[in-house]
């Protein structure tokens, strides 16, 4: 216990002494870490938007009025790789849903399809396994006789994923750049703090302190900063996801922005962890390069 | 309790700090080193207490291999060394209790002995009325003893100590030696690296000398020159005799007499043992030792380089 309170007080201590250097290492832990969570929150609601939209689009492929056997079309394309369920949608169903849903608001386009239902043509629906297949499935539809035009949504959606892809790169890529320097900054403070103490360390080595007893005061000292660091990345991160959330959510229909708080939570205590982890790094490289450590 | 076997120490760039030494110290030793600077005493002294390894030969301290020793058993080892430097190293923000008791802290001893030690040990260098005060408020010779009180507290089987009177007048470095005498009899091997003359001829000790890293003399009861044994002698006549006895000196004997009855701690793996045998067998020298020294008390005044020390260390 005495031995607990030893330990915590010169973390502290030695905190106090170079407050400036810890708080640029905390600074730098927090940012750090504030990118990734971040990273990690607008990663997941991207994928779970990407997925929701995934079940609404499809590949819509519209048939020649003169092709015959439509069901076998519809059995073929089911069976090809990718392709998840199809529905053929017949002239009637077409027409109704031409004029109740894709016209709805628009009585002049109504009244043309009326006149002449001959105009919307029939077509199969394409539900793509995977957001990938989609290319791939409206390309191959093309080159089927019969088909007189194939719309997907296949573009828009790869741009979406590609989108995601690549800030999430730029994300990550940030994040461990400033994960190295937050070790790096954790290393410096603690290689300080040993420098303040060496007289102390060496009286220490000279009375047969063990290498822990000497070591353990500044590994803690660099997880605490870690953990800090991790701290105020959630607590600011979540805030800002709760701000933004509140101020986009009502303008933008496109984009789902809800997450569940169990993901926040758990995400939250991953980076808490990992802050602690990069200070006990820092700490551990700056105690086995410095010489009044070592000997 | 020491022993080198044919050790070399090359530094880099090819310097030759130590050359084939061979070296045996017992228990209850009291060994100087002495020699020009250079001549390799500090590096000795450095691969005793294993803050160093040699280049080639073997080095036993305490019945430890030293030098094959893996190094994360290194401080277990220090805990049967004490050791004292020139440059005291004390912590200067912390008291003289504070600085002593720190050896025990950091090696894990349960705040009751603690409790016991420091006071008998600050009782025995003579500064018990000077617990609370820092560093910077002693003399150089009173920062000594506490440092000396600090290497002695944990009750190591060897005192190494490095020109621990290098920074003293000579009649401070007495108040010190009279110290490192007194815990050598409890059974202590000390080895001293020291430049003093007077030192080494009024104690006529064990006399191991260095020249560019070899050992060209080893000799018991020796002078710090060989020619002037004679000559030395005689001043060594001088030199033991004891000083007049001032508050601190009263204190000094008392603590003496003390010593020889400590009580026996638990927690003192190395120690312990030697430290009970030693008092066991040391009582009765220890006792005339300090009825002698009141004997001497009207012959004091003869010896004039031999002034109360505590009194000019505090002008």
């Amino acid at each position: 216990m005495s031995r607990l309170k030893y330990v915590l007080g010169e973390a502290l201590r030695n905190m106090g002494r170079n407050s400036l250097v810890v708080l640029g290492a905390v600074l730098a832990v927090f940012v750090s870490l504030f990118l990734v969570y971040g990273t990690l929150v607008f990663g997941e609601i991207a994928s779970s938007n990407a997925a929701q939209w995934s079940e609404d689009v499809r590949v819509e492929a519209f048939l020649d009025d003169d092709l015959r056997n439509p069901d076998r079309l519809q059995a073929e394309v089911a069976e090809w790789a990718g392709v998840a369920e199809v529905t053929y949608v017949s002239k009637p169903e077409a027409v109704l849903y031409a004029i109740e849903v894709i016209f709805a608001d628009n009585p002049s386009a109504q009244s043309i399809i009326e006149e002449d239902p001959a105009i919307i043509p029939a077509s199969l629906r394409i539900s793509p396994a995977d957001l990938q297949d989609y290319d791939g499935i409206a390309s191959r539809l093309e080159a089927v006789p019969g088909v007189l035009k194939v719309v997907s949504a296949g573009g828009a959606v790869n741009q979406l994923i590609s989108l995601r892809d690549g800030l999430q790169v730029f994300s990550w890529a940030l994040a461990i750049a400033l994960g190295v320097a937050a070790v790096a900054l954790i290393a410096n403070t603690i290689h300080m703090a040993v420098y303040a103490r060496r007289e102390e360390i060496e009286i220490m080595k000279l009375v047969g302190a063990s290498n822990w007893y000497v070591r353990v005061p500044f590994l803690l000292e660099g997880m605490l900063e870690g953990l800090i660091g991790g701290l105020i990345a959630v607590a600011v991160g979540y805030g800002a996801y709760r701000l933004g959330f509140d101020q986009i959510q009502d303008t933008s229909q496109l984009i789902d922005l809800e997450v569940t708080p169990g993901f926040l939570w758990q995400r939250g205590v991953l980076i808490v962890l990992f802050g602690v982890a990069v200070g006990a790094i820092g700490s551990a490289i700056s105690l086995t390069v410095h010489r009044y450590i070592r000997t | 309790m020491i022993r080198l076997e044919n050790v070399t120490k090359l530094y880099d760039g090819g310097v030759v700090a130590l050359k084939d030494v061979s070296l045996d110290a017992t228990k209850g030793e009291f060994v100087f080193l002495v020699g020009p600077s250079g001549s390799g005493k500090s590096t000795l002294i450095r691969l005793m207490m294993r803050e160093e390894q040699p280049t080639n030969g073997d080095i036993w301290i305490a019945g430890k291999h030293a030098s094959k020793m893996p190094s994360w058993k290194v401080p277990h080892l220090r805990r049967s060394i004490g050791t004292v430097f020139q440059d005291f190293k004390l912590l200067p923000n912390k008291t003289v209790y504070e600085n002593v008791s720190y050896a025990l802290e950091v090696t894990g001893r349960p705040s009751h002995l603690i409790r016991n030690q420091v006071p008998q040990v600050l009782k025995l260098v003579g500064l018990s009325a000077k617990s609370d005060r820092y560093p910077r408020q002693l003399s150089g010779g009173e920062q000594q003893r506490v440092s000396v009180a600090r290497a002695f507290v944990n009750r190591p089987l060897i005192l190494l100590a490095d020109e621990p009177t290098g920074n003293l007048d000579p009649a401070t470095s007495v108040g010190i030696m009279r110290i490192l005498d007194r815990i050598n009899r409890t059974g202590t091997t000390v080895v001293m690296a020291t430049h003093d003359h007077a030192i080494v001829d009024a104690m006529r000790r064990r006399v191991v000398q260095l020249e560019r890293g070899r050992v060209v003399r080893d000799q018991s009861r020796g002078a710090y020159e060989q020619r002037a044994m004679a000559e030395v002698s005689a001043r060594a006549e001088v030199a033991s005799v004891e000083p007049e006895q001032s508050q601190a000196e009263l204190e000094l004997a008392a603590a003496e007499a003390d010593l020889a009855e400590l009580p026996i701690d638990e927690g003192y793996p190395n120690g312990a043992d030697s430290l009970a045998a030693a008092e066991a067998a040391e009582t009765s020298t220890v006792r005339e030792e300090v009825e002698s020294g009141v004997e001497d008390e009207s012959d004091a005044k003869d010896g004039p380089e031999m002034e109360d020390e505590s009194e000019k260390e505090d002008s």
